[in-house]
């Protein structure tokens, strides 16, 4: 589904990735990890084809992404964590939009279960202005998931949501997966990373220092057997391992 | 130093730094080089002619000034106050609202912040004017222009906030205010009493430029006189003639400048008075001010409550294109239409006023209000990218072609603007026969209006490409969004940007209007008998031409935006 090899994005001498490969297969969830300023957010937008890498390839389904654009945006969904909305669109302008843009036929069918999964069924003529910071998250996610993309991408996707919507998140994104959608999910949250994600990529300035299931990355550094993902997460990440 | 005066000093002197960091990109590198020669030859260029420059110091411009001041402050107060004028940024709400910082603190940060651009656009003003063959110094002028802007820039931001007060407190705020409507309603008499005793001057005006000195002289003459005449005190130092001209002038200026200081902070002190005697009111309302960045009642969102079909299936870059309309559908702000029409309607006066003829009025003020939208239409019509570079992100993610997404964006504004030109032209057109003063032929009149369709459109598409691409190249430089800077303070700017667009329209223009020369010698030249194919033909080959070149630009920009990244329109 997603397959992404030597990845490198620079701004002038600063590289935010370097050389970052890994690959999404269907039905897996890739859990994408690291401090503040590892480069998990420019990695997601290469993905995405916001920008461009420096260089290395991403495929999403089997396009590249910088010579087929089309096809690969047309199978993928991007949610950020900061939900991009129009200011003048409804919630239900919104869907019909992304609709138009996807070439979603059945649009009429799709907008009420969706709605209705993420409790917006009632704020159909909504302007965002008028939905809280939460129900403007949903309905990015409702914009992200409703062509059905065969790849999701998701960063910090939990932000703003209340309990009942985390828990529908996490049921959300595993039944997609277990769909055959390939899923990388960027969070700070470990423990939401530990319980939905079956892989692990670990970023540290820039560059990947751990990538595999649990089980493998604690066979690559048995010191960390035993510790709790929190723990490994902090050996992989400290930039003076000592200090751990 | 003062928190405030802190953070607007950090915050301009980083953003000039951030600005001029760009210029290390090639991109950025070239555009100062061309901004620079382009500032040279506006406003640094010795000119052996300052005609014009003279004759906007004149008498009768010193008059027109002061009622175009006089409409710009009546503005608010007809058509409802601009709430953009006390907007803060997000930022501000996040840190400056929940300080212990008084209502009239932020008021007056927002002041001191207004009298940056303020002093930019007076310093623009000033080097426009020192062509004049004036004897006086620049400073001093500097100095009348910037008491212009500042009063009128602070009377726009009075009238917001008594407008705010007057919505939340209704009529005791009314009655608190009751000296600024009674002195409008007081300026409106004197100068409907004028016009209307001096109509037989106005009427025998045997031109253009015999209209408006006629228009001017009414102006200087009571009644319109008594009450343009705490207007025309604020005018008078820009349009001094000597030093000691400017001498008598100033302190009278200053004086009503400092008078709308004192009524800026009265209005606000009478804001918290009311807000007192009402704290639930207060309370409900302040929330909602804070949740919208501005501290100001704004207007209810504007609900969704109608909506323009989109079908699921068909072209992606359609969605673009349909989703811009209904931004412009539900963000337009009619009134900046008012400008426009106003001079349209001006012209048009002086058009037929010798002539005393209703329907060669009409047809003036028609064509002249269309030939003005290519000129403002793009300023005023922001649904493109200039409004959705801010969603960068969004846009690349979507499976769009970059090409078609610039081609959607760039249709959104032209084809409203392109329809209202045209009905205005189809007016004109059915106006026309109603004027003997009118004598071209029924099938050159056809023939214009069967070929303005293609030129509006391809002129209006390539002046619209132009502000896109600026947006797509230099989004760093350039101001995103649906709000367009109304006030005077940004007139100059403004100014600068349109004749640059205009300049640069202008040098596209050089191969269509060759080829439209040849067709129109190779269809036969001015022969009468063949006038509908004679002008018809040149004006459809100038238009495809021109659409031929903005596609290429397209295509171009089409590239650019696939490199553009979310960072540069931070």
């Amino acid at each position: 589904m997603i397959s992404v090899l030597a990845l490198t994005k620079l701004y002038g001498d600063f590289a935010a990735v370097r050389g970052v490969s890994f690959d999404v297969a269907a039905g897996e969830i890739l859990g994408l990890v690291g401090p503040n300023g590892a480069g998990k957010t420019t990695t997601l937008r290469c993905l995405a084809g916001i920008i461009a890498p420096s260089s290395g390839t991403v495929s999403i389904a089997g396009h590249d992404i910088q010579k087929d654009p089309i096809p690969a945006k047309r199978a993928l969904a991007f949610i950020p964590d900061e939900p991009h909305l129009f200011d003048y669109l409804s919630v239900e302008e919104h869907l019909r939009f992304i609709a138009r843009l996807y070439g979603v036929g059945d649009v009429e069918s799709r907008i009420g279960p969706l709605l209705d999964e993420l409790e917006l069924g009632d704020k159909l003529g909504s302007l965002p202005g008028e939905l809280s910071r939460g129900m403007r998250q949903k309905l990015a996610i409702a914009c992200g998931l409703l062509h059905d993309p065969s790849v999701l991408i998701l960063d910090e996707p939990l932000t703003g949501l209340d309990p009942a919507g985390m828990r529908r998140m996490r049921a959300t994104v595993t039944a997609r997966a277990s769909r055959g959608t390939g899923v990388i999910l960027s969070s700070h949250l470990l423990n939401l990373v530990e319980e939905l994600c079956t892989k692990l990529l670990v970023l540290r300035q820039g560059q990947a220092v751990a990538y595999g299931t649990i089980g493998e990355i604690i066979a690559a550094h048995p010191a960390l057997a035993s510790k709790s993902l929190e723990e490994v997460f902090l050996t992989l990440t400290a930039t003076n391992p000592a200090a751990t | 130093m003062n928190a405030l005066l802190y953070l607007s000093w950090n915050s301009a002197r980083n953003r000039f730094l951030s600005a001029f960091r760009r210029v290390r990109s090639p991109r950025y590198a070239v555009a100062v080089i061309v901004g620079a020669l382009y500032l040279w030859g506006f406003l640094w260029r010795p000119v052996t002619y300052p005609g014009a420059t003279n004759f906007l110091l004149s008498q009768p411009s010193e008059m027109l000034i002061t009622l175009l001041a006089v409409l710009t402050l009546a503005g608010p107060w007809v058509f409802g106050s601009d709430t953009t004028a006390l907007a803060f940024t997000q930022a501000e709400v996040s840190m400056l609202f929940p300080a212990p910082i008084t209502r009239r603190g932020l008021i007056g940060h927002k002041l001191f912040r207004a009298q940056m651009a303020v002093l930019i656009n007076a310093a623009i003003w000033v080097f426009v004017l020192r062509r004049g063959g004036t004897f006086l110094p620049s400073p001093l002028r500097a100095v009348g222009v910037w008491v212009l802007f500042s009063t009128l820039n602070l009377h726009r931001l009075g009238a917001a906030l008594v407008q705010s007060s007057i919505k939340q407190h209704g009529r005791a705020a009314a009655k608190r205010n009751w000296w600024s409507i009674v002195l409008f309603g007081f300026v409106g008499a004197a100068l409907v009493t004028g016009f209307v005793v001096s109509r037989q001057e106005l009427l025998g005006a045997s031109g253009i430029g015999d209209f408006f000195v006629a228009v001017a002289h009414v102006l200087a003459q009571p009644p319109a006189s008594i009450g343009l005449w705490p207007f025309h005190l604020v005018v008078a130092p820009t349009f001094a003639r000597s030093i000691p001209q400017w001498q008598h002038a100033i302190v009278p200026a200053m004086a009503v400048m400092g008078l709308h200081v004192f009524w800026v902070l009265r209005s606000d002190a009478a804001f918290e008075d009311a807000a007192l005697e009402a704290s639930e009111e207060r309370a409900r309302r302040m929330d909602a001010i804070r949740s919208r960045r501005s501290i100001v009642v704004p207007k209810s969102a504007v609900a969704a409550k109608t909506t323009l079909r989109l079908k699921a299936l068909g072209h992606p870059a359609m969605a673009i294109f349909w989703k811009n309309i209904l931004c412009l559908r539900r963000t337009a702000q009619f009134r900046l239409l008012i400008g426009p029409a106003g001079m349209a309607i001006a012209f048009g006066a002086a058009m037929s006023s010798g002539a005393r003829d209703f329907s060669l009025w009409v047809t003036a003020t028609a064509t002249t209000f269309a030939a003005l939208l290519i000129v403002f239409g793009g300023r005023l019509v922001r649904n493109d990218l200039r409004h959705d570079m801010l969603h960068l992100p969004l846009l690349k993610s979507v499976p769009v072609g970059s090409t078609d997404i610039v081609l959607a964006e760039v249709a959104s504004a032209t084809v409203p603007i392109a329809a209202i030109q045209l009905a205005v032209l189809l007016i004109a057109y059915v106006a026309s026969f109603g004027t003997e003063r009118i004598t071209l032929l029924p099938s050159t009149r056809l023939a214009i209006l069967a070929g303005s369709p293609f030129l509006v459109l391809a002129l209006n598409g390539a002046l619209i490409t132009i502000q896109n691409g600026m947006a797509i190249l230099f989004p760093a430089w350039i101001r995103l969004g649906a709000a367009v800077s109304t006030g005077v303070e940004a007139l100059g700017q403004n100014v600068l940007a349109m004749v640059a667009n205009l300049f640069t329209l202008l040098v596209a223009l050089i191969p269509p209007t060759v080829l439209a020369a040849l067709t129109f010698q190779l269809a036969g030249g001015l022969r009468a008998e063949r006038g509908l194919l004679v002008l018809w033909l040149p004006m459809v080959v100038a238009a495809v031409v021109l659409g031929l070149e903005t596609y290429a630009a397209m295509l171009w920009l089409g590239r650019a935006f696939t490199r553009a990244e979310p960072l540069q329109t931070a």
